[in-house]
């Protein structure tokens, strides 16, 4: 039960990963002091089996699998499987020490995930981990066996799709102004009255915020409400930026894949003033949160 | 507007809103680095602390809309702060002419 577990997990890289190595470095000599030039031999290959273990995913399967050597970190490393009953973590050989959340680092996370995806339901790893050996990953699936299997089980052939609208502002502005009698009218008071215009300026820029506010509600509710049958679940996000009216996740079956893909690409035909970003397939990320502490032994 | 699918892998802030902080995250590395001991390797057990799926379908975009300020938190000050300067304006200018006619009365007197 209380085996160690012993893992990594880092992302402000450098000047931790000079610390790293010398710690590692400094470590290694000390078990051969016979003499200095043993104990240097010793550290070089010391420093070559510090191999961790990076983890991508959980999956289920009892059978040991392979994924090619796309992982992170140098692409000779096969990505494979270790298991524990019925449960498999996905990973692959890195240095053991301080990975850095480069853009080449977490795409290749995310290309892993994605390979894995194509014939399997995943829980996908947040970013970073690293195992010290292939024990401690056994103990981790060993640990968490039940909620692994649970959520596995709720994921089973669901997948993520990202869904951003994203509209004009100025443009809007225009069309209510255009279309809103109340505004439209204040616009004009604005325009030709002499003095201060202050408390008519208040009163527009109030207004306008009111109608732009409702405006996007509306164009955000009916969207998914015209994607509600065609998913399992849908989460919203913060919106990134002022122009981002919707930033939301949809879970979807696999057998609903292309209905899915179809009203995307209507509903988006039928919006000229929007803009829609439309991403995945994606492992469950915004569906899926398992959080694991450490406790110290 | 016609809109294509993108792979996942193919915008970088799409995947790192996702994959920092999201899935199975393990905590321990947060609160080692908050004390401030330099552990590289942490002795310890895995316990989970919390599972959490969320297999629900929103019913509306609510709160979260981008648009300028809250509407209900910055006007009404902006509008009260006016109308007090404004009013201040006003009863200066009254108790003026009211000092000044007294004063009058008082010459008249």
């Amino acid at each position: 039960m209380a085996k160690k577990t012993t893992m990594t997990k880092v992302r402000r890289p450098v000047k931790r990963m000079a610390r790293a190595a010398t710690k590692v470095a400094a470590k290694a000599p000390r078990e051969k002091r016979a003499s200095r030039r043993a104990a240097e031999e010793s550290h070089v290959s010391a420093a070559d089996s510090m191999r961790g273990k990076y983890v991508y995913c959980v999956i289920q399967s009892a059978e040991p699998l392979k994924f090619g050597a796309a992982g992170i970190g140098d692409n000779s490393s096969e990505i494979h499987t270790v298991h524990y009953r019925d449960l498999a973590a996905v990973v692959s050989d890195v240095p053991l020490g301080i990975l850095d959340s480069t853009r080449e680092n977490v795409l290749a996370h995310e290309r892993v995930n994605e390979i894995v995806m194509r014939d399997h339901t995943v829980i996908p790893m947040s970013f970073g981990t690293i195992f010290k050996t292939r024990d401690d990953i056994v103990q981790l699936l060993r640990s968490a066996y039940d909620a692994f299997g649970d959520v596995l089980s709720k994921m089973r052939d669901k997948m993520e799709f990202g869904l951003k609208v994203l509209w004009d502002r100025d443009s809007i502005v225009k069309d209510i102004e255009d279309e809103d009698e109340g505004i439209h009218r204040l616009k004009k008071e604005i325009a030709l009255q002499k003095g201060s215009t202050y408390f008519a300026r208040m009163q527009y820029g109030r207004a306008i915020d009111a109608a732009l506010q409702s405006r996007s509600e509306r164009y955000g509710s009916e969207i998914l409400d015209r994607l509600r049958d065609v998913a399992v679940a849908s989460r919203i996000n913060k919106p990134i930026g002022d122009k981002m009216i919707m930033n939301a996740a949809f879970l979807v079956s696999r057998d609903q894949e292309a209905a899915f893909d179809t009203r995307v690409k209507s509903i988006a035909a039928e919006h000229e003033k929007l803009t829609f970003k439309y991403t995945g397939p994606w492992p469950p990320y915004n569906f899926v949160n398992i959080r694991l502490k450490l406790e110290r032994v | 507007m016609a809109v294509e699918r993108a792979a996942g892998g193919s915008s970088l802030i799409d995947v790192l809103d996702r994959v920092l902080d999201k899935g199975i995250v393990i905590d321990a590395w947060v609160r080692v680095s908050l004390v401030g001991i330099d552990l590289i390797t942490v002795e310890a057990r895995v316990v989970v602390a919390s599972i959490d799926t969320y297999l629900k379908y929103s019913e509306a975009v609510g709160q979260s809309v981008p648009v300028a300020r809250p509407a209900l938190e910055s006007r009404p000050y902006d509008e009260l702060a006016a109308e007090n300067q404004a009013l201040r304006a006003e009863l200066k200018a009254t108790s003026g002419a009211r000092q000044q006619l007294a004063r009058r009365r008082r010459a008249g007197a």
